[in-house]
């Protein structure tokens, strides 16, 4: 099952307001490895055009991106008032 | 006066597990988790393994929504085309139950219900931001601007502690520390369930495999489990062998466990019903932070409290011991009204006492046994051409199983001085 597919299987209550991930374009640009949109398990990371394309809406909340950056850019903050994904298993 | 004897911050194994003792002793605590229902945004594997439960819920074997309990365990190897597998199965599993699989979502609502009815106070939905500190102490918790105050904070945050890395109580996590964990549930009806596993009625299979049939130095473990009518699928892939490979996205990796030729077919017919993922403590006893200071202590995951060996893979029971011992200690300091740092060292001998940190202390180390290059790259493939060469008849003479192993070895450019050493390694650490 491709990953997009897989992903249309969460639910999710999106906080339109707080994106409790950030990224720092500034050190995306020059990122060597850009090892994000390989180690983020929800493909939230993904180069379009060489640039770095991040999406938090898709986020599983997993904390995997702020240990794989290396180069300080990514903000990692838990989301606030229950938004964000919400599984029916775990 | 503080608001609350103590404020828990997580309502997983750990948190629930603390606000339960805590609770039932008279003690008036807030147990404060950032999703609605509690649960909802938590993964493990998952089998709970031990009876540490029993320290807080005595007949939890009876009334906690388990799935199955664990009658059949099987640990193993997948190459590309093979599977070198030891399924152990006893009866004596059906008398004496030590693991049971387990949905997240709905154990860790069950376990946040307990503490209610305990008595501790429960809010949903409340993100903490930070601790709340005054003179070097923590006070208490923020959110939103607002402080609640408590004697003490006992934090239960899971594998991503950001409350204690925002405080800053403890380092950030690095790759040595973490593995990614990528999960699916598949829902399958319980007849084909037993049928294929070979389990009756409660029985349930949890099954173990080093992944390696992966390519370019990746690393990872994979884990199947059966629950009443799904199962669970899933791979804990190194952080560290991700980043060297450099190429590997996370989320194939569990296609490919999954359409692997000896996983295929006992999932066939199966529809994925949800995907999750989220990091695994993987770092052993080199990955634990300091665990208590003035007004606080840290408990389960946020501990890095997790053990694995290859052969066994576990972390709720370490969460729910550490919980009720860090319960404990507040219990015993309650009296004198003394919370400092040099008070609350009592958490770290309380828990020196149990198999938390004994496991952890005697197996430091045993990260590099499981995720060594011995293991995951060459291991399998030597197993592989072993078994190939005693089962396949060909007409050839037989060989004896020294040359045999020998040859296998080769083909994988394992020298003999490497294997006896690392083996010895190996025997010394699991």
């Amino acid at each position: 099952m491709k990953i997009e597919d897989r992903l249309s299987l969460l639910n999710y209550k999106t906080d339109k307001s707080f994106a409790h991930i950030t990224v720092d374009q500034n050190i995306c640009e020059t990122c060597p490895d850009h090892f994000c949109t390989y180690a983020c398990p929800a493909k939230c990371y993904t180069l379009i055009e060489d640039k770095l394309n991040f999406k938090y809406e898709d986020c599983v909340e997993c904390g995997t991106c702020v240990v794989a950056c290396s180069h300080g850019s990514v903000s990692w903050n838990n989301v606030k008032g229950a938004h964000g994904v919400k599984y029916k298993y775990g | 006066m503080s608001e609350f004897d103590v404020i828990v911050v997580g309502a997983g194994p750990a948190g629930s597990s603390a606000a339960i003792r805590l609770a039932s002793k008279k003690m008036n605590v807030l147990l404060v988790e950032k999703s609605d229902p509690p649960g909802t945004k938590n993964v493990s594997g998952g089998v709970l393994w031990g009876h540490e439960l029993d320290g807080v819920i005595p007949d939890w074997e009876k009334t906690a929504p388990v799935e199955r309990y664990v009658k059949a365990k099987t640990v193993g190897f997948l190459t590309e085309e093979s599977s070198i597998n030891i399924d152990f199965r006893s009866r004596k599993f059906d008398e004496n139950r030590s693991g049971y699989t387990v949905l997240r979502v709905k154990l860790d609502q069950w376990l946040a219900k307990k503490a209610v009815e305990s008595g501790a106070m429960l809010v949903n939905g409340v993100t903490v931001d930070r601790l709340a500190m005054k003179d070097g102490k923590v006070v208490g918790v923020e959110q939103d601007g607002d402080t609640i105050t408590a004697d003490t904070v006992i934090l239960s945050e899971g594998a991503n502690p950001r409350v204690a890395i925002q405080s800053g109580i403890r380092e950030p996590l690095k790759d040595h520390d973490v593995a990614i964990g990528v999960k699916e549930v598949i829902k399958l009806p319980e007849e084909k369930i037993n049928e294929r596993f070979n389990l009756r009625g409660k029985e349930g299979f949890a099954g173990e495999y080093v992944l390696g049939f992966l390519k370019g130095g990746v690393e990872a473990g994979g884990f199947l489990y059966t629950n009443k009518e799904s199962l669970s699928l899933g791979a804990v892939i190194s952080m560290k062998h991700l980043r060297a490979n450099g190429n590997t996205r996370s989320f194939d990796i569990i296609e490919e466990f999954n359409s692997h030729p000896s996983i295929a077919p006992l999932i066939e017919g199966g529809k994925i019903d949800e995907y999750s993922a989220h990091m695994v403590q993987e770092g052993g006893y080199s990955s634990i932070p300091k665990l208590f200071g003035d007004g606080y202590m840290i408990t389960g995951d946020a501990a890095g409290f997790s053990f694995s060996n290859g052969l066994v893979l576990q972390g709720m029971n370490y969460a729910i011991q550490s919980g009720i011992t860090a319960a404990d200690t507040f219990i015993d300091l309650k009296e004198k009204g003394n919370f400092s740092n040099s008070a609350m060292s009592l958490y770290q001998e309380k828990l020196q006492k149990t198999f938390v940190m004994q496991d952890m202390t005697n197996f430091k180390g045993i990260e590099n046994v499981t995720w060594g290059n011995l293991t995951h790259q060459h291991l399998p493939g030597i197993l592989e051409n072993v078994m190939l060469e005693i089962f396949m008849e060909n007409g050839m003479p037989k060989r004896h199983m020294y040359k045999i192993l020998m040859d296998a070895m080769k083909k994988q450019n394992v020298s003999s001085s490497r294997m006896i050493s690392e083996s010895f390694k190996m025997i010394r650490r699991l």
